[in-house]
C-alpha cells in the first residue's frame, strides 16, 4: 500500500494532480458543509465500516440502540458475547488453539518409513493442505460470524500491517500461533508490545529473513577467501566463513519502513537512511527461530549470540556499544514504537482504513496525537477516530471502495448466507487477487480504491455475486429464509425488496433507478440478487 | 545531464498531456486499427521471472574453474561424456546454455536469441521486493513513481484510435509493470468471463440503459454532483473500470473466437505455455496487440535448486519450450515480435549450505525475435573471483536495466527514452548494446 499510496505521484501530469487534489479538497470542504446523516445512516456507516457490512436485521438493531453504544461495546471486544463464534472456531480449526510445536508434529508427523512410501507421502500433504485451511477458513468464519465485529475489522488490518505469507518455507506451520498471539492478542492493547511481538515471532523471522541474518564477514576474513579461492583444499575454518552468509536487511529495512516509521521517511531529516538499516540489520543479528531439531527444542525465538555482530553500532542517532546483546534491539523496537513519526504513520493508515483514502490531515494530526499520549494504547486511538466529527461526515459516507476481501464477507453477510465450507471463498479471493495469508509482498493488501479498481478484477466480483445467488460457492450458502422473504410474483416488489435487503440505501440511493432498468421486465430472483450483489453501489462502504 | 524528479514529472507531465490532446482530435495515424487490415506496430512481451533467476544456472561460465569450485553440488557438468542432456550445451569455449534450454540454443543459433550478461539494476537492495518493483517501474530507489514502465509507454503514446487490446495480460491480476493509467487489460479465466455480459446494463455499456442513466441524472451536470457529495466520482469510476472491462472483454473474446483456430506448433502443457500460445493468437489475429507482460513466479531457489535436474531445470525446460514454439507458432510474424525475459536481481555467486543459492545483485535477461541481434553474448564478464564479484559475493551489474528497456522501446516503436524523460533521475544509453537490429 505504501507503494500505491501515492497514485498521483510520479508519472501523472500536472493538470490531473491538481485536479484530483481540488476533488479531494471538495470532499473535505463536504465534511463541514455537509448535511448530517440520519440515525439510519449512521447505524449502516458503523456497519459498513465497522462490520464488514450488515447481516439482516443488524441495521434497525444498531438503529435502536444507537450507533455510539454500538460502537462502544465492540471498542471493548470481551464485553461482546460471542461464545457461538469461539466454539465453532475450537471445533473446526483446532490448530488456531496450538502451540506452535503441537502444530508441527499434529501436521507434519514424521514418516514411518525411510524412504517414505508414496501413501505417506501424500497423508502428509494432505495434511499441510488442511492446516493452511483451518487459519484460512477461521478468517474467513470469524470476519462473517462473529459477534465482535470490529475486532475482526481490525484483525484484517493488522494482518496486512504485520504481513507474512502462508506461502513461504515454514510459514504455514506457524502462521496460526501468529494469527492468535500477536495480531489477536494485541490488537487492543498496546502499540508496542505488538511490534515487539511480531519481532520475535518465527512466522515474521523466517517471513523477513531475519532468521539467517548473521553478522558480516570482517576484513580478515574476506581476505582468508580470497586467498583459498579456487583451491582444491581450504582448512575447514575457511570453509565455514565461506558458508557464512552475513547480513540480511529484509527484516531491518521493512521494520522501519513498513512497521513503524514509513517510507516517507527514508532518507529525510529525523528519519532513516540506508545506513540505519545496515546498522539496524547488524544490532538485530541473533534474532532467529528456534525450531523442533538442531540445537534447539521446539519452535520459538532465539537469541543465538554466535551470531550476533558484537561491533558498536549507531541507529537513528542510538548508540548501542555492542556489548548489549539481545536487549539493545528490544531498546530499539521500543524506541521505535514510541518514535513520533510512528504514531503519524500508523494513524495515517488507520483514517485510511476507516475512514477515507485521503483523509483530512487535521484527523490523523488529532489521532497521532492521542497516540503519542496514550503511548500508544491501541483502543483509545481507535476511540478517537470512530468519535471524531470526522468519522462521521457526509463526505465520507460510502467513500470508500470495498476490497475484494470486504466486498466477498460483506456479500455473505448481507444474504445471511451459511458457510460450512471455505475452499470456494478463498478461491474466489485468490482470483481477485486477495487470497487471505498469501500476499507475497510485506506491505499487505492495500485497502485503497487505486490499487483494485481494476476491470480484469471487477469481472471476478460479477462472477461471484452470480456464483453465490445461484448456490454455486463452494460451501456458501444463501438460506432458505432469505429466498422466502422475497415477493416473487410481483417484478417490482421483488426488486424493491432485494435493494431494501441488500443496498445502503435501499430504492433511495442515487444509482437505484440505473440497477431497476437493468434488471429488467421479468427479473429472476437468484439473477436479480446476483446483479445487485455485482452492482457499482454494492462496491462501496 | 541528470534529470530531476520535478523536470521529470513536468516533462513527462506535459508530454502525455499533448499525446492525449492530440489522440482525442484524432489526428494521429490509427496503428492496430480495429479492423485487423494494417500490419500494426510490432509486439513486446515481457515475461518476468519472479524471485531472482539464478543467472549462473542459465548463462554457465563453463570454461571457468572457478564455477565448479564455487558450486560444488549445483554445477552443471561440462560438455563431455556420455549424457549431454545432463551438460552444458556448450555455445562457445567458454559460455553454454543450461541443458534445459536446448530450445533456446536453437533460435540462439538461428540468430533469433541473444542473451545478456551481468544485467540488471544497480540499486542495491537485496529484498524482491524493492527489487520488482524498482525494475518494473523502471525507477530504482525513486518510491515515488508508482506506474508500471510499459504503462507509462502505453500512456505517454496513446492515441484515440488505441486498440482496445493493445495492452493485454493473460492472468487475473496485471503485472505491476503494465499497472497505471493506461487501461491494459487483465484477462479473468474463461469461466468468469460469462458474468461480464451480465452486467452490461450495470455498468453503462448498453446504449438504451446509457440514455436511462442520463435521464434519471435528472440532465444534471456529473461533475457538480461529485464536487457536493464527494463521493460521485467514486461511483463514476466504479462503473468506468467495469465498462472498460465489458468492451476489452467483448473485443478480446471476438477476435480469439472468430474462427477454428488451430495454433501452428505444440507449447507445453502449462500455464506458461496456455499464456504465450494465446498472445500468439491474438498477435497473428492483428488485433492491435502492443505490449503483452506475464509473471511466472518461484525463481526464489534458496534450497535445493538442483544443477542438471531439479526445480530450476524444469522451470527453464518450461521458459524454453514455450518461447520455441512460440517463435515456430507466430512463423513470419515473429519479424515483427520480441519476446524479453527479466528478474528483479540474480542469486550469489557461490552456493549456499542448503544446494540453493541466496539473493544476489547482477542477473540476465534473454531477448528473443526477429527484431533481435541474435546469436552472440552480450553485456560484458568480469568473471568469478572474489575481486570481480559485487561485495565480493554477487555477480556485478554491468548493463543497466534501463538501458536494454530504452533499446528496445527505441528499435521497435521508435521512442527515445531520454527526449520523453521516461526514466527519473537517469539518461539511459539507447545504443549502448546493438541489440536490436536497425
Amino acid at each position: 500500500m505504501i507503494r500505491r499510496e501515492s497514485a498521483v505521484a510520479g508519472r501523472i501530469h500536472e493538470l490531473l494532480f491538481i485536479s484530483v487534489v481540488l476533488w479531494f479538497a471538495c470532499g473535505s470542504m463536504a465534511e463541514s458543509s455537509g448535511e448530517p446523516l440520519s440515525p439510519h445512516q449512521s447505524a449502516r456507516h458503523v456497519l459498513d465500516r465497522l462490520a464488514f457490512g450488515p447481516g439482516p436485521g443488524d441495521v434497525d438493531r444498531v438503529e435502536a440502540m444507537g450507533w455510539e453504544a454500538w460502537v462502544r461495546g465492540q471498542l471493548d471486544p470481551k464485553s461482546v458475547e460471542n461464545d457461538a463464534s469461539d466454539k465453532y472456531v475450537l471445533e473446526h480449526f483446532p490448530s488456531l488453539a496450538m502451540t506452535m510445536d503441537q502444530v508441527w508434529a499434529a501436521y507434519n508427523p514424521p514418516y514411518e518409513s525411510d524412504p517414505p512410501t508414496q501413501a505417506q507421502i501424500q497423508k502428509r500433504n494432505e495434511l499441510r493442505y488442511k492446516l493452511s485451511q483451518e487459519l484460512v477458513g477461521s478468517v474467513i468464519y470469524r470476519a462473517v460470524y462473529s459477534e465482535r465485529r470490529f475486532e475482526e475489522v481490525m484483525a484484517e488490518f493488522w494482518r496486512n500491517h504485520f504481513n507474512v505469507d502462508q506461502g513461504k518455507d515454514e510459514v504455514q506451520y506457524l502462521a496460526a500461533h501468529y494469527e492468535q498471539t500477536v495480531i489477536r492478542r494485541h490488537q487492543f492493547g498496546k502499540f508496542s508490545d505488538m511490534l515487539l511481538a511480531s519481532a520475535r515471532h518465527p512466522a515474521m523471522l523466517i517471513y523477513l529473513d531475519n532468521d539467517v541474518s548473521q553478522k558480516p564477514l570482517t576484513d580478515r576474513e574476506k581476505r582468508m577467501l580470497v586467498r583459498y579461492e579456487g583451491r582444491k583444499y581450504q582448512p575447514r575454518s575457511v570453509a565455514a566463513i565461506g558458508r557464512q552468509r552475513g547480513l540480511n536487511e529484509n527484516y531491518a529495512r521493512e521494520l522501519m519502513e513498513l512497521h513503524t516509521l514509513g517510507v516517507q521517511n527514508e532518507n529525510r531529516k529525523g528519519g532513516y537512511s540506508q545506513r540505519d538499516v545496515t546498522e539496524l540489520a547488524r544490532l538485530l543479528t541473533g534474532w532467529t527461530a528456534g525450531r523442533p531439531r538442531g540445537e534447539s527444542t521446539g519452535y520459538g525465538f532465539i537469541y543465538r549470540e554466535s551470531v550476533h555482530d558484537e561491533d558498536s553500532k549507531r541507529v537513528l542517532g542510538m548508540r548501542f556499544d555492542g556489548r548489549e546483546g539481545e536487549a539493545g534491539g528490544v531498546r530499539f523496537i521500543r524506541a521505535l514504537a514510541e518514535h513520533e513519526q510512528t504514531a503519524r504513520f500508523i494513524s495515517l493508515k488507520f483514517c485510511r482504513y476507516l475512514v477515507n483514502d485521503d483523509p483530512p490531515a487535521g484527523l490523523v494530526d488529532e489521532v497521532a496525537r492521542v497516540f503519542v499520549e496514550t503511548d500508544g494504547d491501541l483502543a483509545e486511538v481507535y476511540k478517537a477516530i470512530l468519535f471524531s466529527d470526522t468519522f462521521m461526515a457526509r463526505a465520507n459516507y460510502r467513500a470508500k471502495f470495498r476490497t475484494p476481501f470486504e466486498f466477498v464477507v460483506a456479500s455473505l453477510r448481507a444474504t445471511g448466507a451459511e458457510v460450512t465450507g471455505f475452499g470456494g471463498t478463498q478461491e474466489a479471493l485468490r482470483r481477485m487477487g486477495q487470497p487471505v495469508y498469501r500476499c507475497v509482498d510485506p506491505t499487505g493488501y492495500s485497502d485503497t480504491a487505486e490499487a483494485w479498481l481494476d476491470p480484469g478484477v471487477l469481472v471476478y466480483r460479477w462472477d461471484f455475486a452470480l456464483r453465490l445467488a445461484r448456490g454455486q460457492v463452494p460451501g456458501a450458502r444463501i438460506p432458505d429464509a432469505f429466498w422466502r422473504g422475497l415477493p416473487k410474483e410481483k417484478p417490482s416488489a421483488l426488486k424493491r425488496a432485494l435493494a431494501e435487503a441488500l443496498l445502503a440505501e435501499g430504492t433511495g440511493g442515487e444509482g437505484w433507478g440505473n440497477i431497476e432498468q437493468a434488471l429488467g421486465k421479468k427479473p429472476e430472483p437468484e439473477h436479480a440478487a446476483g446483479l445487485v450483489l455485482g452492482s457499482p453501489m454494492f462496491q462501496e462502504q | 545531464m541528470a534529470t530531476t524528479r520535478r523536470q521529470f514529472i513536468k516533462q513527462t507531465g506535459s508530454l502525455a498531456l499533448g499525446a492525449a490532446g492530440l489522440g482525442a482530435l484524432g489526428a494521429r495515424t490509427v496503428f492496430g486499427a480495429a479492423d485487423g487490415a494494417t500490419p500494426g506496430k510490432p509486439t513486446l512481451v515481457v515475461l518476468y521471472l519472479r524471485g531472482g533467476s539464478d543467472p549462473l544456472s542459465a548463462l554457465i561460465p563453463y570454461g571457468d574453474r572457478t564455477y565448479y569450485n564455487i558450486r560444488p553440488t549445483i554445477a552443471v557438468p561440462k560438455p563431455v561424456g556420455e549424457n549431454p542432456r545432463a551438460q552444458v550445451i556448450a555455445l562457445d569455449d567458454y559460455f553454454g546454455f543450461h541443458p534445459s534450454m536446448a530450445g533456446l540454443a536453437r533460435l540462439f543459433k538461428k540468430g533469433l536469441m541473444a542473451p545478456i550478461v551481468n544485467a540488471g539494476s544497480t540499486h542495491p537492495t537485496r529484498s524482491h521486493f524493492d527489487a520488482q518493483d524498482f525494475m518494473e517501474r523502471a525507477a530504482p530507489g525513486v518510491k515515488s513513481v508508482t506506474e508500471g514502465w510499459l504503462n507509462r509507454y502505453l500512456y505517454m503514446t496513446k492515441t484515440g484510435g488505441d486498440s482496445d487490446l493493445r495492452a493485454v495480460s493473460f492472468q487475473p491480476v496485471l503485472p505491476r509493470s503494465l499497472r497505471g493509467q493506461y487501461p491494459a487489460l487483465a484477462v479473468p479465466e474463461a469461466d468468469a468471463q460469462s458474468a461480464a455480459a451480465a452486467f452490461a446494463g450495470l455498468y453503462g455499456c448498453d446504449d438504451a440503459k446509457a440514455t436511462a442513466k442520463a435521464q434519471a441524472s435528472g440532465g444534471s451536470d456529473k461533475s457538480a454532483d461529485a464536487d457536493e457529495t464527494g463521493r460521485a466520482g467514486g461511483r463514476e469510476r466504479i462503473i468506468d473500470a467495469g465498462a472498460q472491462g465489458i468492451a476489452r472483454l467483448g473485443r478480446l473474446n471476438e477476435v480469439l473466437k472468430s474462427d477454428n483456430y488451430k495454433p501452428s506448433a505444440k507449447y507445453p502443457d502449462t500455464v506458461l505455455g496456455g499464456q504465450f500460445r494465446d498472445i500468439a493468437k491474438l498477435i497473428k489475429a492483428r488485433a492491435g496487440l502492443e505490449v503483452a507482460a506475464i509473471d511466472y513466479n518461484g525463481w526464489d531457489h534458496h534450497a535445493m535448486q538442483g544443477a542438471s535436474y531439479g526445480v530450476f531445470n524444469n522451470m527453464m525446460g518450461n521458459v524454453s519450450r514455450t518461447i520455441e514454439a512460440f517463435v515456430e507458432d507466430l512463423g513470419p510474424v515473429i519479424d515483427r515480435t520480441v519476446v524479453l525475459t527479466m528478474s528483479e536481481f540474480g542469486r550469489t555467486a557461490r552456493e549456499n549450505g542448503n544446494s540453493g543459492s541466496d539473493h544476489g545483485h547482477g542477473g540476465y535477461m534473454l531477448a528473443v525475435g526477429g527484431p533481435v541481434n541474435g546469436g552472440k553474448f552480450y553485456g560484458k564478464w568480469t568473471g568469478l573471483s572474489s575481486r570481480s564479484l559485487y561485495e565480493g559475493r554477487d555477480l556485478p551489474v554491468h548493463t543497466d536495466f534501463r538501458d536494454v528497456f530504452a533499446e528496445i522501446l527505441a528499435g521497435l516503436y521508435g521512442f527515445q527514452a531520454d527526449d520523453h524523460q521516461f526514466f527519473p533521475e537517469y539518461d539511459a544509453k539507447e545504443k549502448a548494446l546493438g541489440l536490436i537490429k536497425t
